[in-house]
This record gives structure tokens, C-alpha cells and sequence, in this order.
């Protein structure tokens, strides 16, 4: 009889807490806000003109999606972010390696970076034009913002590797590529991550930027063109797809940079 | 201090002192070591800049790359010497700062009450969270467009999106700050009977501080950078502006000088930022 009783009540705060965990799911909730937020979008567009409902850019951009030109922006935009991305987080990760490991270097060079990395960086787009050229410039614009993510974190991690760590690697008479991949990598890999992160969206940012100001092809000078046409759904369906992929990345690598712990 | 720390474990001792080095005591010796150090990390970036100036100055005045790729510096001072006596210069940086100061004051004070709500109320913080970590950098630059054709060409665009991305980390910044407070320092102010306004004031607030002054700092940081990167990409009066107007009419040396402001501003904040985190921080990381 008694268990019975337990049993219900068990069962009943069982569904209840079911109940709670669903409405306290990080997805769900994140969803209905995203479902509010298009909601809010379709009224206010209902309201001016100058702002394309959700339905219509949603058309625009199956419409786009399927042009050739189109597409041949967005394949150069892509192949200019992964490259700045690469590139990026390479010399980060390496200039932040050498920067966690030396005291000394670290004393010499913090203080610039950290200036550095509050640069409005997209004013020295001018600056990059005559020496990379059209279209190398947006890689080494996005390259420049993608940097400092990685080189801080990677630092910041390198530093605070427990002291046993560094004892092992000599007691078992590690080389420095052992060090490097079995030690190193392994301990950093959370703030290793989290720099990858911000340079993925980071790199997207820089390279749009920089075609917003002057390319020969690409998304960022679609949206523009579109600005300057009048064609207010091409421009924020182009926004919304760059916005959307990046969102989609980082959201990703951020629910793995939760899972390793 | 932290040779004695280095000795002990150069020793193959059982791990006696796998705790963290404790970092701390700020006896004279370590406060003179400390003075050092800082004086050789300001001296070398001293160093380094000027190092900087001079090749520069050497390579264009020996014609190693083209005048146009990077003129002498002392050309670029020239220009920025008359360029402060001019009435332009002064509203465009009149109209940037504004910008920027409005939207850093509305930014951190919005970000810090965004951030008490997600610690008063996680389930919002939780809904919430995902947006912001992926907003977190500068990706609602991106939006500028849109502002322009919703508000129009003109600072409030620029002020709303700027607000809204110094917002962020100072809102993710103040929220983590608070969540990883002890619980026993609320249950302090439960057992001292503080009120609600005790509470926060002198308890929560002064326990997140470190992070809500580091959030502070990511909010002056990224309210500079928009508002610089939207202002570069279109709008009609600003810094930024300036700067791609003087591109585009060739005007390079000008389009130099104003480089050289923006930089030299942002320069002044990231120092600035750093003596204020210092002194709202003393004592605290002795």
C-alpha cells in the first residue's frame, strides 16, 4: 500500500518533472524565442514597407539560391572566409604557443597585443588594398580579425597547464612534438576551442566587411548592391543567410566546447 | 615567491604542492619585482612602436615600397598637424565620440541589468544564452544595412547596433560573474538579514566584480569597433566615414593622418581601460 502511494506520487513528480525539463530545455527555449522573433518581424513588416516580410525573403532567397551568380558570390565569400579562417587560427595558435611558454616574451609583446586587439581593424582595409591586391585583401582583412581569438585564448591556456603536467612530459623524457601533441593540445583544448569559435565568425565578419567596402565579387558587395538598388529582400536575405551560417557554426562548436569538459 | 614555488617543483618530490603555486603575499620584494616587470613590458612596447616609426620611415624615404602604400610617418604628422586645425576634423570626431559614448554608458548599463536578470531568472539566461555567446563577437555588424534602410542614415543606427554589441559581453560577463558566486556568501546575507538591496550592493556585486569589469572592457572595446566598422562601411559624417571618403578621392595622405587618429584613439581607451580596472580592482588581486 505504501509503495503503491510512493509509486504515484513518484510517477506524478516524474511527469511533472518531465513537464519542467522540457520548458527549461535550452533548445526549446531557444526556439520559441527565435519563433517570437520572426513573429515580431512579420508585424513590424506589416507596418513599413521598406522591411521585407519573413515569407518574401524567404522566397528571394530560394530565388537566389538557385542563380548561378549568385551562387558564384557566395562560393567566393566562402572560399575567402575558410582561408582567413585557416590561416588565422594557424598563426594565432602559433604566435600564442610561443607566447604562453616564454615569460619573457609574453612581458615584451602583451601589451601591444592586447592594443592590438582593440584596433578597429577594418580601418586599415585601405591601407591592405595596394599591397594584397582586390581580393587578397579581404582574406588578410578576415585573417587579421580571426588572429587575436585564437593567439588570447591559446595563451591564457598554455599558461594555466598545471605544473604536474609539465613534470610528466620529463619524467617519461617527452620530445617537444610529443609535448606538443600529447600534453599540450590535450590541456588547452577547451580555451583552444573557444578561439576557434570566435575567429569562425570572426573571419566571416572581416571577409564581408571588406566587400562591403570595395571586391569584385562576393556576398557582402551583393548585400551593398542591393542596399543601393532599393532591393530591400535580396539585402536582408543575403544578411540573414551570412548571419544563419555563422550563427549555425558557432552554436556547434560551442555545444562541443560544452560537451568536453 | 614564485622561485622558491619553480625550486620545489624542479625537485622530484610526491606531489606535495600540486595545488596551485599560491600567488600572492605582496611583500617589497615581489611588489619591486612586479614594478620591473612593468616597466620593461611598457618600455618594450615603447620600443617596439618606435622601432615600427622608423622603419617605416626609413623604407618610404628610401623608396622601398610605393609612396602610396605607406607614406614617411613624418608626412602622415605633417598632415595631422594641420588637420586638428581644421573645423572638419573636429565634428567628425565630435559625431564618433559621441557615438561611442552614448553607446558604451547605454551598452554596459543595459548588458549589467540584462545580466542581473539571467542570474535572477535562469531560465531566461538559459534561453537566451545561445544568441549571445554567437552574437558575442561582432557579427551584428552585419545588420548595419538593415538599420540604415529601418532608422535611416544617420547616428542612431550606428548608436542602436553599437549599444546592443557592448551589451552583450558585459550582459554574459555580469551573468557568469554573479553565477559563480559561493552560495555561502548568500547565505550570509541571509543569516545578516540584509535586504534585497543590501544584498546585491554589498554582497553580489562586489563578489562579481572582476568579471563585470572585464565585461566593462569588452564593451568599450567592441562599442569603439562598431561603431568605427559601421561608420567605415556608409554613413555621412564620423571617423570612419572620413577615412573611405579620403579613399576614395585619392586623397592619401589625409586618409593616413586619419588612420593614424583612430588608431592613436583607440590606443588611449585600451590604456585608459587598463588603469581603471587597476583601480577598481585594488586590493583584490594583490
Amino acid at each position: 500500500m505504501i509503495a503503491t502511494a510512493s509509486q504515484i506520487t513518484n510517477a506524478s513528480s516524474a511527469r511533472s518533472r518531465r513537464l519542467r525539463a522540457v520548458a527549461g530545455n535550452q533548445f526549446v527555449g531557444a526556439t520559441v524565442l527565435a519563433v517570437l522573433v520572426v513573429l515580431a518581424w512579420e508585424v513590424v513588416s506589416g507596418l513599413t514597407f521598406v522591411i521585407p516580410s519573413p515569407v518574401d525573403t524567404f522566397t528571394v532567397l530560394l530565388a537566389n539560391l538557385s542563380d548561378p551568380a549568385y551562387l558564384f558570390d557566395l562560393r567566393v565569400t566562402a572560399q575567402s572566409v575558410l582561408m582567413a579562417f585557416v590561416i588565422g587560427t594557424a598563426i594565432g595558435g602559433g604566435i600564442g604557443l610561443l607566447l604562453g611558454l616564454s615569460r619573457r616574451l609574453r612581458l615584451i609583446f602583451e601589451p601591444l597585443i592586447i592594443v592590438l586587439n582593440g584596433l578597429p581593424k577594418i580601418v586599415l582595409y585601405p591601407v591592405l588594398l595596394p599591397i594584397f591586391t582586390l581580393s587578397g585583401s579581404k582574406v588578410v582583412m578576415g585573417l587579421l580579425f580571426a588572429l587575436f581569438p585564437v593567439l588570447i585564448n591559446v595563451s591564457t591556456g598554455v599558461q594555466e597547464i598545471p605544473q604536474v603536467y609539465w613534470r610528466l612530459a620529463r619524467s617519461v623524457r617527452a620530445n617537444a612534438w610529443q609535448t606538443l601533441v600529447h600534453i599540450i593540445f590535450p590541456a588547452i583544448r577547451r580555451p583552444l576551442l573557444t578561439g576557434i569559435r570566435l575567429a569562425v565568425s570572426l573571419a566571416v565578419v572581416g571577409v564581408v566587411l571588406s566587400e562591403f567596402f570595395a571586391t569584385r565579387r562576393g556576398l557582402g558587395r551583393v548585400v551593398l548592391q542591393a542596399y543601393s538598388h532599393g532591393d530591400y529582400p535580396s539585402m536582408v536575405a543575403t544578411i540573414m543567410l551570412l548571419i544563419t551560417i555563422s550563427f549555425g557554426i558557432s552554436i556547434a562548436l560551442w555545444q562541443w566546447e560544452k560537451r568536453i569538459h | 615567491m614564485t622561485a622558491s614555488v619553480k625550486f620545489l617543483a624542479d625537485t622530484d618530490d610526491p606531489p606535495l604542492e600540486t595545488m596551485s603555486p599560491h600567488r600572492g603575499t605582496p611583500d617589497a620584494l615581489s611588489r619591486r619585482r612586479r614594478f620591473g616587470m612593468l616597466t620593461l613590458s611598457a618600455a618594450s612596447t615603447v620600443g617596439l612602436l618606435l622601432l615600427f616609426t622608423v622603419l617605416a620611415e626609413i623604407g618610404s624615404r628610401a623608396g622601398w615600397w610605393a609612396e602610396r602604400v605607406l607614406p614617411a610617418p613624418s608626412v602622415i604628422l605633417g598632415a595631422l598637424g594641420t588637420l586638428v586645425t581644421e573645423p572638419q576634423f573636429w565634428l567628425d570626431a565630435q559625431r564618433t565620440g559621441v557615438e561611442i559614448v552614448v553607446s558604451i554608458v547605454f551598452g554596459s548599463l543595459l548588458g549589467f541589468l540584462a545580466g542581473l536578470l539571467f542570474w535572477k531568472i535562469p531560465l531566461i539566461g538559459r534561453v537566451f544564452e545561445p544568441y549571445l555567446v554567437s552574437f558575442y563577437a561582432v557579427p551584428l555588424v552585419l545588420f548595419y544595412p538593415v538599420m540604415i534602410v529601418w532608422v535611416g542614415i544617420n547616428a542612431m543606427s550606428v548608436i542602436i547596433l553599437a549599444t546592443i554589441m557592448a551589451a552583450i559581453p558585459m550582459a554574459l560577463n555580469t551573468a557568469v560573474g554573479l553565477n559563480q558566486m559561493p552560495p555561502v556568501y548568500l547565505k550570509l546575507a541571509r543569516s545578516l538579514r540584509a535586504s534585497p538591496r543590501q544584498t546585491l550592493f554589498a554582497i553580489a556585486i562586489p563578489a562579481a566584480a572582476p568579471f563585470i569589469v572585464a565585461g566593462l572592457r569588452l564593451a568599450v572595446v567592441y562599442a569603439l569597433i562598431g561603431t568605427i566598422a559601421m561608420e567605415f562601411t556608409t554613413a555621412q559624417a564620423g571617423l570612419g566615414y572620413r577615412i573611405r571618403y579620403l579613399y576614395e578621392i585619392f586623397n592619401n595622405i589625409d586618409m593616413f593622418a586619419y588612420v593614424v587618429v583612430v588608431l592613436l584613439v583607440s590606443c588611449v581607451l585600451t590604456a585608459a581601460l587598463a588603469v581603471v580596472e587597476r583601480v577598481l580592482l585594488r586590493g583584490r588581486r594583490a
